[in-house]
């Protein structure tokens, strides 16, 4: 009885999991085939092997400056999550331990925030940075989302839950509030940075709309929308295509293999503490 | 709480003043704008002097055929997406529970698409969607039917654009759904499933008596936030259809950004942000009070 | 140096809007000012900047080849050209005009000239260019690049609508075949024509209008048949009330093209875009790119005809990428002269050996193989030359007109009930030609950048 359910359930994930993956297996299949090939053979499994060939990412490298797009998303989507955890770590804390005029209406401040979705911002946001003539630049792309209602948020729920005698004990000792953070908090913060800089980095990366609206040329365009502009790039050569879809997953991918637990565990807490 | 003074106090301002300063110029201050152009005729570039309208935005707004379509095709992608999303990630989340060993394989799979960037999604997807025989999709359909579907093209179709849309939608977010409804899975202590099996319960009802209530507030969680995102639904519908053919595809965020940025029209624009946001607000609103009834009880 | 003349331009900008948003955009600016300075290219003053629209990949080519051969002219002459990519293309332009970011020189398409005429980005062309070049242009050019009465852009190559047909196609079913606009099919004789191809035909579908393109294609290509049947795209506020987009003649028109489409299914959806090239259909209303794939498929066998003539005259179509000099242009003689030298026969004829367009100057065209004296092709020039091509609506409201248009032609082929949903564009356009018939505030000089 078990085991047969087992089998069932196993048997079931699978086909599942193996449909699911199609457009993965198709765009990693397609971007090794020849460009006439892709849409003909990328799902027949029995040519697969037949010439395949790294020309597409050549093509790639070729044809545009995708080195220069990822640094663009690699220095933004960093950018953001390395200064964003700093300052709303810090608001969190001082949420969580200091009394100062204004907490109760900058907790409730936040707390309003949270709520506001950034697609109902961005036309007006778009608006003021243009007429202050802020565009192109990687101080656009990043500033507006360095401080982060939610994180503040999440921090300082997490400093609340410290025990406060830990720190008493080091204030008792004469050390100073900075030094208090640094050599008390952080080091028992270290897995809700981690799980911070990761939700930091899911809302980021892909991040589409923003960059559309304040990047001109390539040079400080991110890869969601290179790709976009990739593909209506004449001529229309799906291999090419694909293969810079594969180049700009594959490091994402290689770190989510490698941090999986940590990538499920930050979308868990974040999911279940809602 | 620290209360000495004046030190704490100022240290508490000084710690708190870089993310109330970003918070207050890139979140409240655009939205405040929000609110002031969404009654104005303000257009990006015009040399005229913008003109305060009142509410004409929001009353043409709410009269437009085509700003209608696009409230329906938000509600609609809702209302199939919720359900269909949450019974699938369920579905794979109770199979994933079944599973001895390689679970987390399983997991990583079918979690991979969410670090997928949705406009590379879009792209992939026009490919799958090609039209004629040879497109996958037309395959896939063509192979699960026998032979006995017609070739289509997808995106280009009234009848099945939209439904395009949805599927891929379907695809990127049932991954994240799944994940958070596993964790919560694998916390229902297995005690109460033991005690139901002395009680002699089916599976079926120790599913309905256990698993959904043990399960209520992850699933209020994601059904609320997938309901958020689904008046979100942009980059699918800029990339892969531009809101065609005629409005099949049309969003309210696709609207608005067509209107500021391709037609430079701020005033319309903002008045279609403040509609989104009093959306999402009001969802926003009854997640928490599911959400605190929940745990209440 | 480019500095300057951001802070100038925004300071001008600035001075056109209402105060408390004034006082805003000071704060702002001086909150954000230094950290977007700081990130900022400084630039060289010394280089020329161009936008360009991507393309094809032989017309990108060209274009750096002719930046190549410019600065060889001039040595001490530095051109930069960025390619942005086509589809989000204007509205790129617009966000950076609105930052204050514009290159010296902009490519944009010709219908949208006066709407960046309107928006005071645009530097008069009439003083800058030698006369000698903008007088070989053609009259469409002109017509195009000019916005009350004066000259604002300069294109190297115009476009065309034509029908496309088989000869043999044509004699077999005893048709006569028009060689010059004047003598086009009339109407009836044109309805005529795809009742008796399609009696002929397996499922009746004889007549291709590119369904199956998107966007800007129906405004370009159904608005000479509205100005045919005396007819405007623009509502009763911008034309006389007979003629107006909801007006009786426009309404008879897309009645007559929504009959062609939903009830008689003369029109083929052309999903595969070879409904001409497989002999599918016996007329394809098609624009001068296709003149290289058709004239490939059929060789002399191909008919380039003028559109049929629906009552005021056969009308074909105009209006391409143009080049123009931005007010936030500190070079404009400089950028003046890069123009100048695009326009020589030469480079022209270099680009549009690439592209495939009808070349901009009678001297390129009589050097062309393509549209010379001979071709089947030359139609085209006959057209634009001869004052049988129409611009499309030629107001800053443009970029609304061509939506409302293009929603109107869609609600058309899927048999919406026509009457109203002319109504419904006109309406939309009626609303924006109010607003960019407001008077400007302010009207600045050209010499106020500087």
């Amino acid at each position: 009885m078990t085991t047969s359910k087992t089998f069932g359930a196993v048997v079931m994930l699978g086909v599942m999991t193996l449909f699911y993956l199609i457009p993965v297996i198709v765009m990693c299949v397609g971007s090794l085939m020849p460009d006439s090939r892709v849409l003909t053979d990328s799902l027949t499994v029995s040519r697969w092997g037949e010439n395949l060939t790294l020309t597409n990412y050549r093509d790639v490298f070729e044809r545009v400056q995708f080195g220069r797009f990822f640094l663009n998303s690699v220095v933004v989507t960093g950018g953001i999550t390395i200064v964003g955890l700093f300052v709303n770590s810090l608001a969190g804390y001082a949420l969580a331990r200091f009394t100062f005029r204004g907490r109760r209406l900058f907790l409730f401040f936040v707390l309003v925030m949270v709520i506001v979705p950034f697609e109902a911002i961005a036309v007006p946001l778009f608006y003021l940075v243009s007429a202050v003539g802020w565009r192109d630049s990687y101080g656009v792309l990043i500033l507006p989302f360095v401080a982060n209602a939610f994180l503040i948020f999440f921090f300082y729920s997490f400093f609340l839950d410290i025990p406060r005698e830990l720190e008493e004990a080091a204030w008792m000792d004469g050390a100073s509030t900075s030094r208090i953070y640094w050599s008390v908090i952080l080091p028992l913060a270290k897995p809700v940075f981690a799980t911070g800089a990761i939700l930091s980095f899911l809302f980021n990366w892909g991040a589409y709309l923003w960059p559309l609206l304040v990047t001109t040329g390539p040079e400080f365009r991110p890869l969601p929308i290179a790709i976009a502009t990739f593909y209506t790039l004449p001529p229309l050569q799906w291999g090419d295509i694909l293969a810079f879809g594969v180049l700009m997953t594959l490091p994402v991918i290689v770190a989510f293999v490698l941090f999986q637990r940590w990538f499920v565990e930050s979308v868990t807490t974040s999911g279940l503490k809602g | 709480m620290r209360s000495d003074g004046n030190q704490s106090a100022l240290a508490g301002l000084l710690l708190s003043m870089p993310a109330f300063v970003g918070l207050a110029a890139f979140v409240a201050m655009p939205f405040l704008a929000a609110v002031i152009l969404s009654c104005t005729d303000a257009q990006l570039n015009s040399p005229l002097a913008m003109r305060f309208v009142g509410t004409e935005q929001y009353r043409r707004l709410l009269s437009d055929p085509m700003i209608r379509r696009a409230l329906a095709n938000n509600l609609v992608f809702a209302a199939v997406v919720v359900p269909v999303q949450t019974v699938l990630a369920l579905l794979l989340a109770v199979l994933l529970e079944l599973v001895p060993s390689g679970k987390r394989l399983f997991r990583v799979l079918l979690f991979l698409p969410v670090v997928f960037p949705m406009s590379l999604i879009a792209v992939v997807w026009i490919l799958l969607y090609a039209p004629g025989e040879t497109g996958p999709m037309n395959r896939v359909l063509s192979w699960l039917t026998l032979g006995g579907w017609e070739p289509r093209d997808f995106l280009r179709d009234p009848q099945l654009a939209f439904p395009a849309i949805i599927l891929l939608s379907l695809w990127q977010g049932v991954g994240l759904q799944m994940v958070i409804l596993s964790a919560a899975l694998s916390r229902i202590p297995k005690e109460l499933y033991e005690a139901a099996a002395i009680d002699r319960a089916g599976a079926f009802a120790q599913f309905r008596h256990i698993t959904l209530p043990q399960l209520r507030n992850p699933l209020v969680f994601t059904m609320l936030l997938t309901t958020i995102l689904a008046f979100r639904l942009f980059e699918q519908v800029r990339i892969m259809t531009h809101g065609g053919p005629g409005d099949a595809t049309r969003t309210l965020l696709l609207q608005a950004v067509e209107s500021a940025f391709d037609l430079q029209q701020i005033g319309e624009a903002s008045a279609l942000s403040v509609v989104l946001f009093c959306i999402v607000l009001c969802i926003s609103v009854l997640q928490q009070v599911l959400l605190d009834e929940g745990r209440r009880s | 140096m480019r500095l300057r003349l951001r802070l100038s331009s925004i300071q001008h900008r600035r001075s056109a809007r209402p105060s408390w948003l004034r006082r805003a955009h000071r704060l702002l600016a001086l909150s954000f000012f230094w950290a977007a300075a700081a990130c900022s290219d400084p630039g060289e003053s010394a280089t020329l900047t161009v936008w360009a629209h991507a393309g094809q990949p032989s017309e990108r080519r060209v274009m750096q080849t002719l930046v190549a051969k410019f600065q060889q002219r001039y040595p001490h002459e530095r051109v930069a050209v960025t390619f942005l990519p086509e589809g989000t293309y204007h509205a790129q332009v617009q966000a950076a005009a609105a930052a204050g970011e514009l290159p010296d020189i902009v490519e944009l398409d010709g219908p949208l000239v006066p709407r960046f005429v309107w928006q005071q980005l645009l530097v008069e062309l009439d003083t800058l260019l030698p006369e000698q070049r903008t007088a070989n242009l053609l009259p469409s050019i002109i017509e195009q690049g000019s916005f009350a009465g004066r000259l604002f852009a300069v294109g190297m190559f115009d476009s065309g609508l034509a029908l496309y047909a088989r000869r043999s196609n044509l004699e077999q079913h005893g048709i006569r075949i028009p060689t010059h606009p004047r003598a086009a099919w009339t109407r009836n004789e044109f309805e005529k024509i795809l009742a008796d191809l399609a009696a002929d035909d397996l499922d009746g579908a004889v007549l291709d209008l590119k369904l199956n393109y998107t966007g800007e294609w129906f405004t370009y290509a159904f608005q000479p048949l509205f100005r045919s049947a005396g007819a405007s795209l623009l509502p009763s506020a911008g034309s006389t009330t007979v003629a107006a987009l909801d007006g009786p003649r426009s309404e008879a028109l897309l009645r007559r093209l929504q009959r062609w489409i939903v009830e008689d299914r003369y029109v083929d959806p052309n999903t595969d875009d070879r409904a001409f090239i497989d002999g599918r259909v016996g007329v394809s209303l098609s624009g001068h790119w296709e003149y290289g794939r058709n004239s490939a498929a059929f060789g002399d066998d191909l008919l380039v005809l003028p559109l049929p003539d629906l009552g005021y005259g056969s009308k074909s179509a105009q209006g391409s990428w143009m080049w123009a000099i931005t007010k936030a242009s500190i070079a404009r003689p400089r950028a003046a002269a890069f123009l100048a030298f695009l326009l020589e026969a030469e480079q022209i004829l270099a680009m549009t050996s690439a592209n495939g367009a009808i070349p901009a100057t009678v001297d390129a065209i009589r050097a062309s193989d393509r549209f010379g004296q001979d071709s089947p092709a030359h139609l085209f020039v006959t057209q634009l030359k001869e004052g049988f091509t129409v611009p499309r609506p030629r107001t800053p409201a443009y970029p609304v007109v061509t939506i409302a248009i293009q929603r109107l032609l869609y609600d058309v082929r899927t048999g919406e009930s026509v009457g109203p949903a002319a109504v419904n564009a006109a309406r939309r356009i009626s609303r924006e030609l109010a607003i960019v018939a407001g008077e400007a505030k302010e009207v600045t000089t050209d010499n106020d950048a500087q």
